[in-house]
């Protein structure tokens, strides 16, 4: 079954240049669904349009055009929707320093969603929720901790914390943007490992976005990687990683730091530029040495080339 | 040759309640053309480690013990005028977060030019615009940056300037102290490319500082692993990465998914790092790490030397297994 289907999303940012009206194309017609319990990666560079997509699923942003299912359910189009579907989609986000409000205990911070969906009954029952969660984390004694404020917690605490706070709720979709990026290394596997381990437990599907291409592979089942709001190409983890068929998934994984032997870096060209205006042809036209005539002149569309492995290049399909 | 050559150093700083112990009884030497990586945790001394041999520290911060020898000069006891002279001419450094390093209201040309007028004012105008111009070259950039001020570049751009701002005197030793860590990974990996080959083909000597293990990876031919000031483990890069005799190396190299074979699993360190300005008694690591005995928190290990790299340890023989 299905848990997201997304079909031909738009979201256009205006931008105002000597008067004159732009659109940046944050994310520019994108589909793609997402199976129950199934954990997609989106690979990406920064300004490939990868968070908004993120804050357009989790409802935080009115797309342009475009629809969007929730099992089913119709949740385009407007942002006022029903508490409950609220609660099944949750978001974890980038920066836990700046994800909890200084003034409110963590504690606080974890009960007031709990309190405004009403999960469970009354206040005790909320109360040793979190309780429970926050040993079941590793944050013991819970109750030392409930007390604390977000400036007296390291960064993986929080974090740790921030994926509770999703995870309190129940939700049925998680969408997890760069949520170990902040933290060091040794702090690293553990949130990924602990955010996995929920995850797996509850069934939870999830949306990880990364620019790693590495922790991609490592905990999602199916990767799309994107570039200038467009998707370039969708495929297994493992198919991705040892059968790249985009040049720009191939440019990514020949440039990630690895102790493999290489068969040698691919060129490439200039470096990320928003797109104000629509291109015609190929978005990555400008950096690709692979690039041909019809590229610049046709926009190549995401086809299946081999089985659940979609990629929107022209040279590929030869 | 030894370019630098770091012995028994410690640095401090002074804090209104108590002393940060940054970094402690540090040795390591840098031979020519060797490109050494020193990775560690956020807070585990290494950038203090980079200014203390730019001797550019802040005024809190004092040497406690060691020597710092660049070029076989100790520059601890050195003129601050003969420090000037030679810092940026003999050895530089590329700054982390290149956007605060680079000053907003002069052009890029005008800010690689000041240290060209400073240590080269022989040459004349003419000759200083085709250094630069070279330079920028080098360091892939069209030579109109020279005309623009730092908004207008992106990151990347930034970077690679502060690459050619640090080699435009011709530098034997260069320190990059993060200088890819903000980055794009493709735009990471170019500037690596770029690094290997000035090694290459000036005979460049650098020292990397990074958490990444996986930029180290990538360039470097000796590591350095550091932990809370001190040094934990010192040698080859592909002896210390394929086999680790530190556990706080091994624990390290788990906690990275591309260092992994396929089916294992990731693995951090438990724990956080100690409070600097109240050490604990023993080894520092004790507390997280997974070896540790009894005897490891009551003294502290020595470095020692084994199989041809540094280490400080006492359970080798159970981490070999």
């Amino acid at each position: 079954m299905r848990i997201i289907e997304i079909r031909n999303l738009k979201k256009y940012f205006p931008l105002r240049k000597f008067g004159k009206r732009y659109y940046v194309r944050a994310v520019d017609d994108v589909s793609f669904s997402i199976e129950e319990g199934e954990i997609v990666g989106i690979l990406g560079e920064s300004g490939s349009g990868k968070t908004t997509l993120g804050f357009l699923i989790s409802r935080l942003e009115r797309e342009t055009e475009g629809n969007m299912f929730f099992r089913d359910q119709k949740i385009s189009g407007t942002l006022k929707l029903s508490k409950d579907i609220r609660r099944r989609i949750q978001l974890i986000l980038q920066n836990p320093y700046d994800s909890f409000d200084p003034r409110f205990t963590v504690g606080e911070s974890l009960f007031i969603p709990l309190k405004t969906h009403k999960v469970g009954s009354q206040d005790s029952e909320w109360k040793d929720k979190i309780y429970e969660y926050m040993e079941i984390s590793g944050l013991s004694p819970a109750k030392d901790y409930y007390e604390r404020y977000p400036h007296e917690l390291s960064g993986g605490q929080l974090q740790r914390l921030s994926i509770l706070r999703a995870m309190l709720l129940n939700p049925d979709f998680l969408v997890a943007d760069e949520c170990v990026s902040m933290l060091d290394v040794s702090v690293r596997a553990d949130i990924i490992n602990f955010l996995l381990n929920f995850i797996s437990r509850s069934k939870t599907s999830m949306m990880f976005i990364t620019h790693d291409i590495s922790l991609a592979n490592f905990v999602s089942n199916r990767i799309i990687v994107m570039y200038l709001g467009k998707v370039m190409e969708i495929a297994k983890a493992e198919e991705i990683v040892k059968n790249p068929l985009h040049p720009y998934t191939r440019i990514l994984i020949s440039y990630s730091p690895t102790l493999l032997e290489k068969k040698g870096k691919i060129p490439i060209k200039g470096y990320v530029q928003p797109l104000v205006e629509t291109p015609k042809g190929c978005r990555f036209l400008q950096r690709c040495s692979f690039a041909k005539k019809e590229c610049s002149e046709i926009e190549p569309e995401l086809v299946e080339v081999e089985k659940d492995h979609f990629v929107a290049c022209h040279e590929t399909l030869k | 040759m030894r370019v630098l050559e770091i012995n028994n150093l410690s640095i401090n700083y002074q804090l209104k309640n108590g002393e940060v112990q940054a970094v402690r009884n540090v040795s390591f030497g840098v031979d020519e053309r060797d490109v050494v990586g020193i990775v560690g945790e956020s807070g585990s001394g290494k950038s203090t480690l980079a200014y203390g041999i730019m001797q550019l520290l802040p005024s809190n911060a004092y040497f406690k013990s060691g020597q710092i020898y660049l070029f076989g000069k100790n520059v601890l006891t050195s003129p601050i005028e003969e420090i000037k002279r030679n810092r940026w001419k003999e050895y530089s450094m590329v700054f982390q977060k290149s956007m605060n390093a680079l000053s907003p209201v002069h052009r890029i040309g005008d800010q690689i030019k000041e240290t060209l007028l400073i240590h080269q004012p022989n040459l004349s105008q003419d000759e200083m615009k085709k250094k630069m111009e070279r330079m920028m070259e080098l360091v892939n950039l069209p030579a109109r940056v020279l005309k623009l001020y730092p908004h207008e570049l992106s990151g990347g751009m930034m970077q690679r300037t502060m690459i050619a701002l640090a080699l435009i005197n011709d530098p034997k030793l260069v320190i990059f102290d993060e200088a890819t860590t903000a980055l794009d990974v493709v735009t990471q990996g170019q500037i690596l490319d770029e690094v290997k080959k000035l090694v290459e083909n000036l005979g460049l000597t650098a020292v990397f500082i990074t958490h990444d293990i996986g930029v180290i990876a990538e360039v470097c031919n000796k590591i350095a692993v550091i932990y809370a000031g001190k040094l934990m483990e010192f040698g080859y890069l592909k002896e210390v990465i394929y086999h680790p005799l530190h556990p706080y190396t091994k624990a390290l190299l788990k906690s990275h998914p591309f260092f992994l074979k396929s089916g294992e699993n990731m693995k951090g360190i438990p724990g956080t790092l100690p409070d600097l300005t109240k050490l604990p008694k023993g080894c520092v690591f004790a507390p997280r790490c997974e070896f540790a005995s009894e005897k490891c928190f009551e003294e502290e290990p020595e470095e020692f030397d084994v199989e041809g790299r540094k280490l400080s340890c006492f359970n080798l023989d159970e981490v070999k297994e």
